[in-house]
């Protein structure tokens, strides 16, 4: 800010020194023009002046120009505009300046003209004519007087001749008379001033006029406007014994009025012709003053043209470089007011608008925080449902998907947006049965709709419920649509659980209550009347009343069973070797089934397990009962038992994992197997696996059931390894405890 | 008529010194004005006299046309005789130990139509019917004292030399300006050098 007030002022200072000297330029030469004597004294001065500030005002413009050119070339706001208000002021001022240089030269050479007059000219060599003559009279007057007197000399002797000469000189009115002798030697000389110096010897032009022995005559300049005549004459002196050539030489006065008269006439044509010889060059002077002047003003309006443009243009500029930045998205410009006109009311609006827009935006911001915490709070909402979102563009492109949705099809959808749910349905049978469900909805312009769907898959069918609602778009087109779906696979199965548990529990009470009192019925029968029957009659009574007591026997195992399903003893976690359990339990099987080759594969380094160890030792049980059940009519029966330990997801389990070689699972039924009363065996009571199920869910595990793909069955469970791992299986599921909770 | 032919004149004229100014001090002007006048110092010697060293010299002095037309026009002429003594030194640069400026004044007088050669230095002056016997006399320098021998150091080595030119000093710097802008009035001789014997 100050170096800025600095410049300012230096360039102020600059501009009124260049204008100050172009004024002082033009004050002298009026001066000048007024008094012409000065000219030649302030000639110096005035072109000092003149091309000091025009050096000066030319060095300004030169820095403005090469500004202004380098501004337009990088396109600098306002630079063509000012170029343009330059270009218009300079033409407005260039055009007058001319025309006045115009005229003032016209002016200048038409009055210098006006000083050289024909008539004049004339008069002044006519007065020279006739000082010319009037002197001419004279001179031959004196001459004569002088030959007069050299006549007198030619007979006087040498001792005479002094006296004579001096008495010659006063009668001819010489004032000054002279007496040459051979070589140009002295004779004798008479003066009339008393101060006379001695005379000069004979110039060379009156020694070669004498050689001539033709007279001498001039007129002789005395400074300070006196004339006198000099004249000289020759004359062959006689009186002596030799005659000789000499020289008599006089000196006349002119008349006083006479010589000032001449003089006068004399000094006015010199001047006048002086006057002519210089009127070129004073045109000329005059001329290259004017133009000296013409520059310096066309220079100072230039300087003025661009230091008007510079102000008319700054505040222009300023809004051109606030819109700009603007434009860059900084509403915070302002642009300074500097004038109350028009410009400075423009100034005041556009400073109104970016503060308006300033505003705006801030509170534009302020929303696009809120939506944006609104989405992210909602995009955590997403994530942590268990329920399947799916959005999805009008033509099924995905749009967005929560994690739930993939976990519920089995498929990534969280990161596959703006791909075609077509086209992802491709790579996974459930999602494929998923988009067939919904496309026949929605080809059928179905765009609210709600439907429990069933998909199977290799790990048994999956039960969604699902609902689609459409985006609001405009009248006619839906911008999208979203469908959200659950999967209630657990959900029903748990009913179907809860079901069969109450089923078992009333069987339990309602069918075990009466088979004792019948079994003590027919063995009473039985031994009260079988000996007092006939032999024929007893045999009947024994093998009735013996099938009686076994059936009943039978039911009270059925029922037992069911008692087992349904009353659910509380699980107690211990640590223990699984791996010797294991064995334990396969040994068994081993020895009771020798036509069937059980494989155990275990990992004796496994970590002790955390679990209900009789729940496990059941779930072994009844796992291999069911195989070797199932390999009952298998010839080379062959069961493999896996028990190792593994992470999964960042969580410690323990898969046990038993395949068969026998007949496998009836199509269909994969998903069905761990309901009761559901078996493909020819023995069995159909709550083996619907037991393992409970108890496997008891520990917050998984179970998996499927056919081999080289025939036979594979069972797999995981169980959490510890308690740690168990915790995390249920904060990270926790419908899992809910389950638990309720078998428990 | 006249007037659109003065007019067209005018501006042709300013056009030109226009031009001509822009072009002072390039030398271009200059170069293309043929020089019609010279000086020039054709010999030059010195003598001790009663022991002062006094200079005879012989100038050749043409007036070029300008000057001839401004002397007949009843300008005076101004022509100086430059004289310097110079001291030789061997390891510093040479010194002018003396310098002598001899002024003579030329003018031409329309009445008795005689020129006047007037020494400005002792204000004596002669008269002349022509021009040439005016510059002759003028180029005939005798018995001029130039500096006292007693003056310089008898060990010393002196250099003595002059040159002719016509003195501009009188007339306003702006025309001196046209004047050196018109080349016929740069008259000026070349410096005539000689040894200083003593």
């Amino acid at each position: 800010m100050v170096a800025r007030t600095l410049k300012r002022a230096f360039y102020l200072i600059v501009a009124t020194s260049g204008v100050g000297l172009v004024i002082a330029a033009l004050f002298l030469l009026t001066q000048t023009v007024q008094k012409s004597d000065d000219f030649g004294r302030l000639q110096d001065l005035i072109l000092a002046i003149n091309i000091a500030g025009g050096v000066l005002l030319l060095a300004m413009l030169i820095g403005n120009l090469t500004r202004l050119a380098r501004d337009y070339r990088q396109n600098v706001p306002g630079a063509k505009l000012k170029a343009r208000m330059v270009g218009m002021f300079v033409g407005l001022a260039v055009l007058p300046l001319l025309v006045v240089f115009y005229f003032s030269l016209q002016f200048i050479n038409r009055g210098i003209d006006s000083w050289f007059d024909v008539e004049v000219e004339e008069g002044l060599d006519n007065a020279l004519e006739l000082s010319r003559a009037a002197l001419e009279i004279q001179k031959r007057r004196n001459l004569r007087s002088t030959e007069a007197v050299a006549q007198r000399l030619a007979m006087v002797t040498d001792r005479q001749v002094v006296f004579e000469l001096s008495m010659l000189r006063r009668e001819s009115g010489a004032s000054e008379m002279t007496l040459y002798g051979q070589n140009n030697t002295v004779l004798a000389t008479s003066s009339n001033s008393a101060t006379a110096s001695l005379p000069k010897p004979l110039t060379e032009e009156v020694v070669l006029q004498m050689q001539q022995a033709r007279p001498f005559v001039s007129l002789e300049s005395l400074g300070e406007g006196g004339v006198e005549v000099r004249t000289a004459v020759v004359f062959t002196h006689r009186a002596g014994r030799v005659q000789e050539a000499r020289v008599v030489q006089g000196y006349y006065p002119v008349d006083d009025r006479l010589a000032a008269m001449v003089g006068s006439v004399e000094r006015s044509f010199q001047e006048y012709q002086q006057l002519v010889f210089f009127r070129e060059d004073l045109k000329d002077l005059l001329t290259v003053t004017l133009l000296f002047v013409l520059l310096l003003s066309l220079l100072a309006a230039i300087y003025g043209a661009f230091v008007l443009s510079r102000r008319l243009v700054a505040p222009i500029q300023d809004l051109v470089a606030g819109t700009r930045a603007v434009a860059m998205g900084d509403f915070d410009t302002r642009v300074p007011a500097t004038t109350r006109d028009e410009i400075g009311f423009l100034v005041s609006s556009f400073n109104d608008m970016t503060q308006r827009l300033a505003a705006a935006r801030r509170e534009a911001s302020l929303s696009a925080a809120l939506v944006e915490a609104e989405r992210t709070n909602l995009e955590v909402i997403l994530a942590r449902l268990s329920t399947g979102v799916l959005a999805l563009e009008a033509d099924l492109t995905i749009r967005n998907a929560n994690q739930a949705a993939g976990s519920i099809l089995g498929v990534d959808l969280e990161h596959r947006s703006g791909e075609k749910l077509v086209d992802v349905a491709k790579e996974n049978a459930l999602l494929d049965q998923f988009v067939d469900v919904a496309r026949v909805h929605l080809d059928a312009g179905e765009t609210e709709w709600r439907e429990q769907i069933v998909l199977r898959g290799e790990v048994g069918r999956r039960v969604l419920t699902c609902a689609c609602t459409a985006l609001p778009g405009d009248e006619d087109h839906a911008a999208g649509y979203v469908v959200v779906f659950d999967d209630i696979t657990a959900l029903l199965q748990a009913q179907r659980d809860a079901a069969w548990g109450e089923v078992a529990r009333r069987l339990a009470h309602e069918i075990k209550n009466p088979l004792t009192p019948i079994q003590l019925s027919a063995e009473r029968m039985r031994h009260r009347y079988l000996h007092t029957l006939p032999e024929e009659e007893a045999q009947v009574l024994d093998r009735a009343t013996h099938t009686i007591v076994q059936q009943v026997e039978a039911m009270k195992e059925m029922v037992n069973a069911f008692s087992d399903y349904a009353r659910a003893p509380d699980i107690e976690i211990a640590r223990f070797d699984l791996d010797k359990l294991a064995h334990e339990v396969v040994d068994l099987y081993r020895a009771q089934e020798r036509e069937v080759k059980i494989v155990l594969t275990s990992d004796p380094t496994m970590q002790m397990v955390e679990a209900d160890m009789g729940r496990v030792r059941q779930i072994l049980h009844n796992l291999l009962r069911n195989a070797v059940e199932a390999l009952e009519n298998t010839d080379d029966g062959r069961i493999d038992v896996h028990v190792s330990a593994a992470e999964i997801d960042d969580v410690d389990i323990v898969q046990i994992k038993v395949e068969d070689n026998g007949p496998g699972f009836k199509p269909g039924s994969v998903s069905q197997i761990f309901d009761p009363y559901v078996t493909t065996k020819p023995k069995g009571t159909g709550l083996g696996l619907a037991i393992v199920k409970k108890l496997v869910e008891e520990h917050v595990g998984t179970i998996r059931a499927r056919n081999r793909t080289e025939g036979g069955a594979m069972i797999s469970i995981r169980l959490p390894l510890n308690e740690a791992a168990r915790e995390l299986i249920i904060a990270k599921a926790p419908g899992r405890a809910e389950k638990r909770r309720e078998q428990a | 008529m006249r007037g659109a032919e003065f007019e067209a004149r005018t501006l042709w004229r300013a056009c030109g010194v226009l031009l001509t100014v822009l072009a002072l001090g390039t030398g271009l002007a200059q170069d293309e004005i043929e020089r019609e006048g010279y000086f020039e110092v054709r010999s030059a010697s010195t003598e001790i006299v009663d022991g002062v060293h006094t200079l005879d010299s012989r100038l050749q002095l043409v007036l070029s046309s300008d000057a001839l037309r401004a002397l007949e026009s009843g300008v005076t002429l101004t022509i100086e005789l430059q004289l310097q003594v110079i001291r030789q030194r061997s390891l510093l640069p040479d010194d002018v130990e003396a310098e002598l400026a001899v002024r003579y004044e030329l003018e031409y007088l329309p009445v008795s139509q005689r020129y006047i050669v007037r020494n400005l230095n002792i204000g004596d002056q002669d008269s002349f019917a022509t021009l040439y016997s005016a510059l002759n006399s003028l180029g005939r320098i005798q018995g001029l004292p130039v500096i006292d021998a007693a003056v310089l150091a008898p060990d010393a080595t002196y250099r003595i030399r002059a040159r002719v030119r016509l003195n501009m000093q009188q007339y306003p710097a702006a025309l001196r300006i046209l004047f050196f802008w018109r080349g016929q009035w740069q008259l000026e001789s070349e410096w005539f050098e000689w040894l200083l014997e003593h």
